[in-house]
Parts: structure tokens; C-alpha cells; sequence
């Protein structure tokens, strides 16, 4: 990892007159971004902070495994823990069902000092296969830790959300399948985002949004055979989002898509993710993995949201996690990160078909 | 394994969650997919009658064999459809009037009523053209089947192809998820023809199943690379036999892939586990041409093998050849010799060279490394 330390020069960088501030929930990042946090701690560490305001993020499904709706579950949970506003949109006919899946945060008071080593605890939870040889020097994990002033909650995916949280923020849900028009749906999506403009000169944010769009091109969705319209909408989505203070997740099966499209959408991600089906009782991967008994998925982070500057971040890419959850009824999910195999999965995910080539 | 399929349709969904749903699909290379849905079809209303399974009943939807072959069918299997106390399987049949054509002509006055014979075991249908329809048929069909409210039904469909046909591919989506959710629909399979549509088509019926079935032919044809008798008899060979192949969406998120041969026999199709080295699991780690792995023999020379500044000692310190007899040795062998004579050797006659190095006072296995000393 190249090192950012500012070398000796004789320029001086003007510090501006006050850091700006910045709602519970938000951070701020390089480049005068801001981040909100994906609701998934090491996923945030992996992306530099979390996901920038104003940036669409885009998890490619596969339609093998349910895997990206855990990943939208915590980003959801997130939003409304920090009373971000939420819009909802999925192919489903009543998409207040999901909400009650929503998880809840694993309770903080029986947790400090944070503990790497008991993989054990309920919620999420990233295990690092050579954390031993990584300092414990984050100072994100210490310091107070109310937690409604948490940047990034460890979520219980067995808990639901308390329903203070869904009562207090109305959360927009929209059904894919009522809309034919994609029209309407960015009207929508455009009504709801002119709650937090961003305004330059104003160094303030009291609050920022999040919306989340689950299977785009499902197939029964009205619209899901006119592939222009959809790159279209989601090239619009892009430039609502780049004037407001808001997030936007959006998934997708690539599968289902033809080819061509699915680079074309893969381009217009800022961040891109994947998610991917790990084979039961594979046993060429039981040996290379610990835990492959409670991994269940793997987590490709494809691109990185670069905004406001032209430099490559310092990750290597592609780095690839594998995401788990225990058999059983308890649901905790290990990401563990494997920085010897990183290159067999680069490999691998280069030869699989429909993949991102940074 | 086709009874695990049968056995996951068998045992059909939990509340709340989406009903299991198979799609079982061949090409033109392999075409039994037909013959596979009839045994899935057979086992399943077998475990329905026997009481066996979640499901108290089954909806099929005959778009490409009338009634009558399908009432056959399961006669011929211990299965009568006919009776009427203890019918568990309702047909809607799509297969005599699909686009209500003879319905219109017999309207002119032309033709006889010819809707009697599907009403006892079902439903005719005039329109496939229209899904909502077609998803109300089925669901009352259903719930006239299992006279409760919390009992559930199956639903199979026999053709999706022919569905494709007049309808659009997200209406078909729609009513194979709409079936999925509904409250009492235990389990949902359907048969598609893989070659007669996009891929796009195929994939996205395998987004929403819960299992894929391929049927696929032993070997492949490779065109040009055999001579006529050997296609000859590798389509014959086809024609009798296959692959079934299994990949089950798990619960937990994982997939599960099974693979088995069947045969075709007169009396229907018969499974048996796959006899040859044939399960290749498409791992995710990528085969690549360089051998990493060492075999057991090369294991244990590698263990064998003693590297130069190791320091095993066995007791005695590691004596290493370095041109010279060395001092240790000479020592041993002279305690008979009178002491002072530490310079010759065993002494067994005949002349002898006796060279000094320079370096004799250096012990034999010095770690040092001769290039410190080099000054740059």
C-alpha cells in the first residue's frame, strides 16, 4: 500500500477555517467527500470509510444465492438507526414485507473492549485470517460507544429492528412492478432526493438519504427487456445523486442481462460489488479456507467510488472476502479476508464471464 | 439425484418463505426432459396420495398432451385421477382450446361441445394468452382441491415454451413468482426446452427456481472431429442414456450441484448414481498447468533431505565434506597413534599429501558468510 504521508515541500495546503459539520452517522473523508457508513464495519474499512455521499453503489447478484440482500439489510438498518431518510424500491407486489427483516444491532454493553478473537459473538463480524499480524491500532473501534452515535453498528441478523426505528422514519417503499415507466420511478427518486441537496458553500449536512433498489432488471419487472431504458434510468439516477447528499445501492443479477449491457451498467457504477454463491461440500476449497464449514459466500469489491480526484486509491484490486453465515438458526456473518488466495479468485473472477476488469 | 428433487418437492416450503420451484430443462441433443417431468410428476402425486408430503393436492397446467394422456399416465401408475372422493389432481387444460378458437366456432354453431371430457378432472382454458387468468385458474383449482384454508397444493407445469408462446416473458415471470409467494402453493416445477428460446430466457426461469435440472446428453457431439460411425453410435448412445444434473439453491445460501445417469427404458426412465469420474464440481480455484501439490513419496525425500547449515546433530556435530579429512575424524581414528601425530591420517601406508589450508583453524561448519568481509 503506497504510503500518503506528505513528503517535505515547500507548498503548504490552506486549512480551511472549520472542519464542517456533519450529522450522526457521517464522516468525513478525503477530498472534501463525505462517507456514510454501509453497515457492515469492515466492508466500510475496505472501501476507505464507507460509501461517499452522492455516489451510486452497484452489487452485482448472483441469482444462485440471496447473498446481496444482506447486504442491503445492513445498509437499510444503518439508515434508519442514524434517522437517515430511505426510499425502498423491489420487484416484490408489498415491499414493506422486508422491512420486518430488517435487522437490529448486536447490543454494545456486553462487548468492551471489542474482542477480535471471540468469533463466537453474534453479529457481524469481519475475521481477518492473519489478523494476528495486524496492529490494533484502529481508532475507530475506540472511544465511547453510544450507540445511536456509532458510525457503523454490528447488526444481529437474528434480532429484528426495533419498531421505534421503522415508526420514526418513514420509509418510502416502492413496488418495481408497478411502474412500467421508468419515468416515474426517477420522479420518485428525484422528489425524494431534493430532501438533501448539496450545496457547496454550505459545510453543513443535517442530513443525508439513502436509497436502496433491489434486482433492478428482475425479470418480472414490466420493463426488464428494455435495456436501454434501464441504463438510461440509471444513468440519470448517477446525476440526481452527484447534486444531492445521498447514497444510492443498487442490485442487480448479471445473468440477466445480455452481455454488453452488463459491462455497460458495471461502468456506471461509482463502487462496485459482487457477490457470489460458494459450492456445498467443495472440498478442494474446505482445504484451502478455515471455516469453510460457516462461509456460505463470497464478496468481490470490484471499484471504488473516486470522487473529486483522479488518484487510485491504495487498495490492490480486486480483493476478494468471503461472506458466511452459520448453519443453523444463529446468524452471524465472518468476512474473512485471504490476501494469499486474493490472486487465484482475481483469476478465477476474470475467467468467469461478466466480470469487471478495473 | 432425482429423488432428492423429488424428495425437496415432497417436503415443500417453509411458512413465509418462497415454495421450492424446479425448472427442468434439455435441448435438442438430450431431449428427455418430458420423460423427467412425468417421473417427477408420478413420484410426487404417489407421496400426495400416500400422505406423505406437504402438499394435499396437485394442479397441472397440460399445455402440450391432453388430459386423457396425463389421466392415463397416472392410471398406469397406481394413480386414478378419475375418482372422484379421493382426487387429488385437478388438470387445466390448456391443450384442447388454447386461444378459445373451437369455443368461438362452436358459437357459429359448427362444432359439438367438446369441453366434457376435461371436466371432471378440470378447468378449461380458453385464454393462455392472459397470465392473471391463468394464475385465478389455477389457484381456484387449488383450493378446490384441498377443501382447507391452511392446506397447500402443487402446481406443475408441463410446458413453458408453450406458455412463451402467447404470453410475454414478464408476465410468465410474474405468475411463477405470484405462484411462489401465494400462501397454500407448496411446490411449483415446470419443463422448458432450453434450445428454443434466448438465454437470457433460460436464465431468467433459473433465477427464479429453486433447483435447474439439466438433462444433457453423455458426450457431447464435437463437430468434425469424428468420423460418421462414431457420431453414429454416440447419438444412439444419447438416445438411450444421459446426464442429470442437479444444482439446488440451499437454504443457507449455498449451492449444492448432484450428478446421476439415467436410462430410458419402456417402462419410463430409471436413475442411477454417475459411474464414471464424471462429477466435476466447477470449483472456484481455476486448474492451472503447474503441479503444486507434492506426492506422498516426494513428501517424505523432502523430509529426508538435509540442508547445509542445519543443525540436526544426531549427538555428534554435523560433519560436512569440505575436501579435507577433517580434524574430528583424524582425531578418533589416531587414539591409538601416539598424540602428537594429529596431522596424518590413519596411516595405512604409502605416501601421503598433507596440505594445511589457511583456513584450519576454522571450524568445518562455520555459518559465516565468506562475503561479510567484502568491503564495498
Amino acid at each position: 500500500m503506497a504510503a500518503t504521508k506528505t513528503r517535505g515541500s515547500s507548498f503548504s495546503r490552506a486549512v480551511s477555517a472549520a472542519t464542517p459539520s456533519l450529522a450522526p452517522g457521517l464522516k468525513c473523508g478525503p477530498n472534501g467527500t463525505v462517507f456514510l457508513s454501509s453497515g457492515i464495519p469492515d466492508l466500510d474499512k475496505i472501501l476507505g470509510g464507507g460509501f461517499t455521499l452522492g455516489s451510486l453503489v452497484m452489487v452485482m447478484e448472483d441469482s444462485e444465492a440471496p447473498h446481496h440482500m444482506l447486504l442491503l439489510r445492513n445498509f437499510m438498518s444503518q439508515g434508519l438507526i442514524h434517522n437517515q431518510p430511505l426510499l425502498y424500491a423491489s420487484p416484490s407486489k408489498d415491499p414493506k414485507g422486508f422491512l420486518g427483516t430488517l435487522p437490529s444491532p448486536a447490543s454494545s454493553k456486553d462487548d468492551k473492549p471489542r474482542d477480535r478473537d471471540t468469533d463466537q459473538e453474534k453479529g457481524l463480524r469481519i475475521a481477518w485470517q492473519y489478523k494476528k499480524y495486524f496492529g490494533e491500532n484502529n481508532p475507530n473501534f475506540t472511544g465511547h460507544r453510544d450507540d445511536k452515535h456509532e458510525y457503523c453498528n454490528d447488526f444481529d441478523l437474528r434480532k429484528p429492528l426495533e419498531r421505534q426505528f421503522l415508526i420514526r422514519q418513514h420509509v418510502d417503499c416502492v413496488s418495481l412492478q408497478d411502474s412500467m415507466n421508468l419515468s416515474v420511478l426517477l420522479d420518485h427518486c428525484g422528489t425524494f432526493l431534493s430532501q438533501f441537496p448539496r450545496n457547496d458553500n454550505n459545510s453543513s449536512i443535517t442530513t443525508a438519504g439513502r436509497i436502496a433498489i433491489q434486482s433492478f432488471c428482475a425479470p418480472d419487472c414490466g420493463y426488464s427487456n428494455m435495456e436501454w431504458h434501464m441504463l438510461s434510468f440509471i444513468r440519470s439516477l448517477k446525476s440526481v445523486m452527484r447534486s444531492s447528499n445521498a447514497v444510492a445501492v443498487l442490485t442487480f443479477p448479471p445473468s440477466l442481462l445480455s452481455p454488453s449491457f452488463c459491462k455497460r451498467w458495471q461502468h456506471m457504477a461509482d463502487t462496485l460489488l459482487s457477490v457470489k454463491a460458494i459450492p456445498d461440500e467443495d472440498r478442494e476449497l474446505a482445504q484451502l479456507l478455515t471455516g469453510y464449514q460457516d462461509m456460505v459466500g463470497l464478496l468481490n469489491v470490484h471499484k471504488i467510488a473516486r470522487i473529486n480526484t483522479q488518484v487510485n486509491l491504495e487498495y490492490p484490486f480486486p480483493w476478494s472476502f468471503f461472506c458466511g453465515c452459520s448453519t443453523g438458526n444463529a446468524a452471524f456473518m465472518l468476512f474473512c479476508s485471504l490476501s494469499s488466495i486474493s490472486f487465484i479468485l482475481s483469476c478465477w473472477s476474470k475467467l468467469s464471464a461478466g466480470s469487471y476488469d478495473p | 439425484m432425482a429423488e432428492s428433487v423429488c424428495r425437496t418437492l415432497r417436503d415443500g416450503g417453509l411458512e413465509g418463505e418462497h415454495a421450492p420451484a424446479l425448472t427442468i430443462k434439455d435441448s435438442i441433443a438430450s431431449p428427455f426432459g418430458f420423460d423427467v417431468f412425468c417421473h417427477v410428476l408420478t413420484q410426487l402425486s404417489s407421496f400426495i396420495l400416500a400422505g406423505k408430503s406437504q402438499s394435499r393436492g396437485l394442479v397441472l397446467v397440460a399445455f402440450c398432451r391432453s388430459p386423457s394422456f396425463y389421466a392415463d399416465l397416472l392410471k398406469s401408475k397406481g394413480i386414478d385421477v378419475n375418482s372422484s372422493n379421493k382426487c387429488r389432481v385437478r388438470i387445466l387444460d390448456c391443450y384442447t382450446d388454447p386461444l378459445g378458437w373451437k369455443f368461438r366456432l362452436m358459437g357459429v354453431g359448427n362444432l359439438r361441445d367438446l369441453s366434457c371430457e376435461a371436466s371432471s378432472t378440470g378447468i378449461l382454458c380458453k385464454d393462455v394468452k392472459d397470465t392473471n387468468k391463468l394464475y385465478s385458474s389455477i389457484i381456484e383449482l387449488g383450493k378446490g382441491l384441498v377443501a382447507e384454508a391452511k392446506s397447500r397444493f402443487s402446481v406443475a407445469i408441463d410446458s413453458v415454451d408453450q406458455m412463451l408462446r402467447h404470453a410475454s416473458m414478464s408476465s410468465v415471470a410474474g405468475l411463477f413468482s405470484n405462484l411462489r409467494s401465494h400462501g397454500q402453493v407448496s411446490n411449483v416445477f415446470w419443463l422448458l426446452h432450453s434450445d428454443l428460446h434466448e438465454v437470457r430466457v433460460t436464465a431468467s426461469l433459473e433465477y427464479m427456481s429453486s433447483m435447474v435440472a439439466s438433462v444433457e446428453p453423455l458426450q457431447q457431439l464435437t463437430n468434425g472431429q469424428r468420423d460418421d460411425s462414431d457420431k453414429a453410435s454416440l447419438t444412439e448412445q444419447n438416445l438411450k442414456k444421459g446426464k442429470f444434473h442437479v444444482r439446488f439453491k440451499r437454504r443457507n445460501g449455498r449451492v449444492r450441484v448432484m450428478l446421476e445417469e439415467f436410462h430410458i427404458e419402456q417402462s419410463g426412465i430409471s436413475f442411477k448414481s454417475a459411474s464414471s469420474e464424471e462429477v466435476t464440481n466447477q470449483g472456484l480455484l481455476p486448474k492451472v498447468q503447474f503441479s503444486l501439490q507434492l506426492s506422498e513419496k516426494e513428501q517424505i525425500d523432502r523430509s529426508n533431505v538435509v540442508l547445509p547449515f542445519e543443525h540436526q546433530g544426531n549427538g555428534k556435530p554435523i560433519q560436512i565434506y569440505d575436501g579435507r579429512n577433517s580434524l574430528m575424524e583424524g582425531k578418533h581414528e589416531t587414539t591409538s597413534v601416539s598424540a602428537g601425530n594429529s596431522e596424518t591420517n590413519e596411516g595405512s601406508g604409502g605416501g601421503e599429501i598433507i596440505y594445511y589450508r589457511d583456513s584450519d583453524d576454522e571450524m568445518p561448519d562455520s555459518d559465516e558468510d565468506p562475503d561479510d568481509d567484502l568491503d564495498i
